[in-house]
Formats: C-alpha cells, sequence, structure tokens
C-alpha cells in the first residue's frame, strides 16, 4: 500500500464524517467545525493525488489550490462565527431550534 | 514501517475529527479540532507538502482555533446554559434510546454509509494520468523562483491568488456588516497581568522577523507570503490582546490602504501588464522575480492586516449587547 492511497482513503472517511456532523450536529460552532472537517478531507485528497503525481517533487497545482482554499474555508468560517454569534446575541439561540 | 506511521497518523485524524464532533462540551470539541488540525499538517508533511502544512497549522488550526476559542467565551456564558448544551449534546451522541424519530436517522445513517463507500471507491479507482507536474517543472526558469508551489500560486495562477486575497476582504467586510462597524472603535480593557504584557513585547519582533523569513525563503523553498502574513497577523493579534489595539489607534485611510494594498497593487500590476501587451498577471521573466517579492509583501501586509481587523471584530462583538442591556 502506497501512502497516497492511505491518505486518499482517509479523505473519503474525514469527508462523510464531515457531512455527517453538519447533519447531525445542534451547536452553531459544532456545525461550523463540520464544515472545515469536510473541508480538510477534499484538501486531503488532493494533496495525495498530488503525491502521486510527483516527479522530481510532487505537484505544485494542487498543493496551490490547497492553500488559496485553505484560507478561503477559514475566511468563511470566521463570517459563519459572526453570524452565530450575532444570532446567540439577538436570540439567545445556540442552535437551529425548529420546535418551537 | 513508514506505512505504520502513516496508518497511525491516518487512525488519529479521523478519530480526533469524530471525537471533536461528538464531545459533550463545547470547549472539548474546540480542543479536540485544535489537534485535529495538527494532526492533519502532520500528514500533509507526510505528503511532501510543507507549504500546506505550514498553512494549516498557522491558518486552519491557529487563527480559527483563536477564533472558536474567543467564541467560547460568547457561548457558554453561565453554568446552567452550559448543562443545558451538555444535555442537549449528550442526547444527540445517545440519540437512538430517547424518544427522537427514528426514521429520518436510519435514512441518514444508511446514506451516509452508501456515501462512505462511494467516496471510498472514488478515491481508490481515481484514474492515474499525469497531473501537471511536468509542466511545471518545464516553465519553473521562466517563472522568477525556484519552488514550485510559489511559482504557481504567484505566477502560474496569480489570477487565483488575487481573487483570494479579495475573498478574504470580503469576509471582514462581511463581518464588519454583521457586528457593525463602530464596534472597532471601542478602547479594549488592558490586561492587569504585567507578565503577559511583557512576553507579549518580547513576541513581537520575533515574530515580526519569522515572518519576513518565510516571505523570502518563500522564492527557494516551503514558506510565502500567506504564511508570513499569518505569523503578522498574530502579532496584530496578540498586541490587540494585550491591550495596545494597533489597527483601531491608527487613522482611516493608513488602515484601509494597509487593507487594500495587496489587492490594489496586484490588479494595478495586471492591468499595467496589460498596458504592455501581455495577458493579465503575464510577467516579463526578466522582472518576474523582483516583482512578486513586491506583491508577496503587499498580500502578506494586507492579509495581516485583514485578519487582525477579523480578530478584533470578533472579539469585541461581547461587549456590545451587555452594555445595551445595562441601560435599557
Amino acid at each position: 500500500m502506497e501512502t497516497y492511497q492511505i491518505y486518499s482513503l482517509t479523505s473519503a472517511v474525514l469527508f462523510v464524517i464531515g457531512i455527517g456532523g453538519v447533519f447531525m450536529a445542534r451547536h452553531f460552532i459544532k456545525k461550523i467545525i463540520a464544515t472545515i472537517i469536510m473541508g480538510g478531507g477534499v484538501f486531503l485528497s488532493l494533496v495525495s493525488f498530488a503525491a502521486r503525481d510527483a516527479l522530481a517533487f510532487a505537484d505544485p497545482v494542487p498543493h496551490a489550490l490547497v492553500i488559496t482554499g485553505i484560507v478561503v474555508a477559514v475566511a468563511s468560517a470566521a463570517f459563519a462565527l459572526a453570524l452565530a454569534r450575532r444570532i446567540y446575541q439577538l436570540t439567545g439561540e445556540e442552535s437551529f431550534t425548529i420546535d418551537k | 514501517m513508514s506505512v505504520l506511521i502513516d496508518i497511525i497518523l491516518a487512525i488519529l485524524a479521523i478519530y480526533l475529527a469524530l471525537q471533536s464532533l461528538l464531545a459533550p462540551r463545547l470547549s472539548q470539541s474546540v480542543f479536540l479540532f485544535f489537534a485535529f488540525g495538527l494532526a492533519l499538517a502532520l500528514a500533509w508533511i507526510r505528503l511532501g507538502a510543507v507549504d500546506v502544512a505550514i498553512t494549516e497549522a498557522a491558518i486552519a488550526a491557529g487563527f480559527l482555533g483563536a477564533l472558536f476559542l474567543d467564541a467560547l467565551r460568547d457561548f457558554s456564558v453561565s453554568d446552567t446554559e452550559k448543562q443545558e448544551n451538555t444535555k442537549a449534546d449528550q442526547s444527540l451522541v445517545s440519540a437512538k434510546n430517547t424518544n427522537s424519530p427514528w426514521l429520518p436517522r436510519l435514512a441518514l445513517g444508511l446514506g451516509l454509509g452508501l456515501f462512505l463507500l462511494i467516496s471510498l471507491e472514488a478515491v481508490w479507482e481515481i484514474p492515474s494520468g499525469g497531473g501537471l507536474t511536468e509542466l511545471a517543472e518545464a516553465m519553473l526558469p521562466a517563472s522568477g523562483v525556484e519552488h514550485p508551489v510559489t511559482a504557481v500560486l504567484l505566477n502560474y495562477r496569480a489570477y487565483d491568488t488575487w481573487l483570494e486575497i479579495g475573498v478574504i476582504l470580503m469576509g471582514l467586510l462581511a463581518i464588519f456588516a454583521v457586528g457593525g462597524r463602530e464596534l472597532y472603535r471601542k478602547p479594549v480593557m488592558a490586561v492587569q497581568d504585567p507578565l503577559l504584557r511583557q512576553v507579549i513585547l518580547f513576541f513581537t519582533p520575533v515574530l515580526f522577523l519569522f515572518g519576513a523569513f518565510l516571505l523570502y525563503v518563500g522564492k527557494t523553498g516551503p514558506g510565502g507570503a500567506f504564511q508570513a502574513a499569518v505569523l503578522w497577523g498574530a502579532i496584530g493579534i496578540l498586541l490587540h490582546l494585550g491591550g495596545w489595539p494597533v489597527f483601531a489607534v491608527i487613522p482611516r485611510w493608513l488602515r484601509q490602504l494597509l487593507l487594500t494594498a495587496g489587492l490594489g497593487f496586484f490588479l494595478l500590476l495586471g492591468f499595467l501588464f496589460i498596458a504592455g501587451g501581455n495577458a493579465l498577471f503575464e510577467y516579463p521573466p526578466a522582472y518576474a522575480g523582483f516583482l512578486i517579492l513586491i506583491v508577496e509583501t503587499l498580500a502578506a501586509i494586507s492579509i495581516a492586516a485583514a485578519l487582525t481587523a477579523i480578530f478584533a471584530n470578533l472579539n469585541q462583538m461581547k461587549e456590545t449587547p451587555n452594555e445595551t442591556e445595562t441601560t435599557t
């Protein structure tokens, strides 16, 4: 088993954990963490394919895409966090409640 | 032997991801998320992506972790709320034996299992074909830098990087829109601990120097604008937490200039290239190295300023409603 294969399988598992978390977690912060874990899975698959296509060095294009992606994911997570805190301040809710 | 390390690391990452979603308390979640980010960073080093590892450890684990920790202050205000929280999360963990509807959960579980199988199959069966390594290697002498990832980020795909700086700026503007921009003008309460203030003052030049080193070394090895930007942003965040809101005391025009310098200079350069008969962001090979260094420096300053502003703004979100509560 090659190194990249281990990590590409891991990436699939992480993505599914993230999706499950987005559906199952109640608290806003846990939902945001779940989306970041989903993103981590996607990035891990990209980088593992980059390691597979390595010649003298690993394929730099997925690396650059992932660096860009991490920063964009963090910016969107920060915005989501701002929204969550604002919702909490205005309503006192810590999760999406439908049964009220 | 090395395969064993990879397997342990993979299991660790999966375990930490699961635990950070299942942990009963929010603070546990956040700290497990920190650890997950660092485990992922190790995985990237194993895959030979050192640039990605630095970015992950600095931004995704460090900066985002700091934001989450700061948000914890907001959410678990009182003990009763915390207990409610714990109860709600525990009922989530052991949802099977409560009276929650079982059909949606079963459907979700089956769907997730099926999806896991499909995605495992997809990553296993992905056709092996080339990639762009050869092309990137062939064009490296004309790119002005020696490190392939920096070449992709700032030369081949400079358009993506330019837009990314824009995305961070948009994120900041959106946070301003959510929280209210005048929050930023409030004076920050100074930290009482003199030791902490001295330590922060001591680390400021060290972090600045380390950031500048990462920025410059990006030309030949792992490092570059984003990694440097996070370290410089960390200076701003530490100073803010220590009671020196550097970003609030400088004049407004300077703040706006710092925030937009990276985006603006990048765009100006692109237009100059078009005026000179080249494509957008097509550097003339003779000056490419020099221009890339300038672009990287300004981009790092802008991103650092934006990260500091994002943190400071989120950090001050808590204080306003308390005041309105006491006045009304």
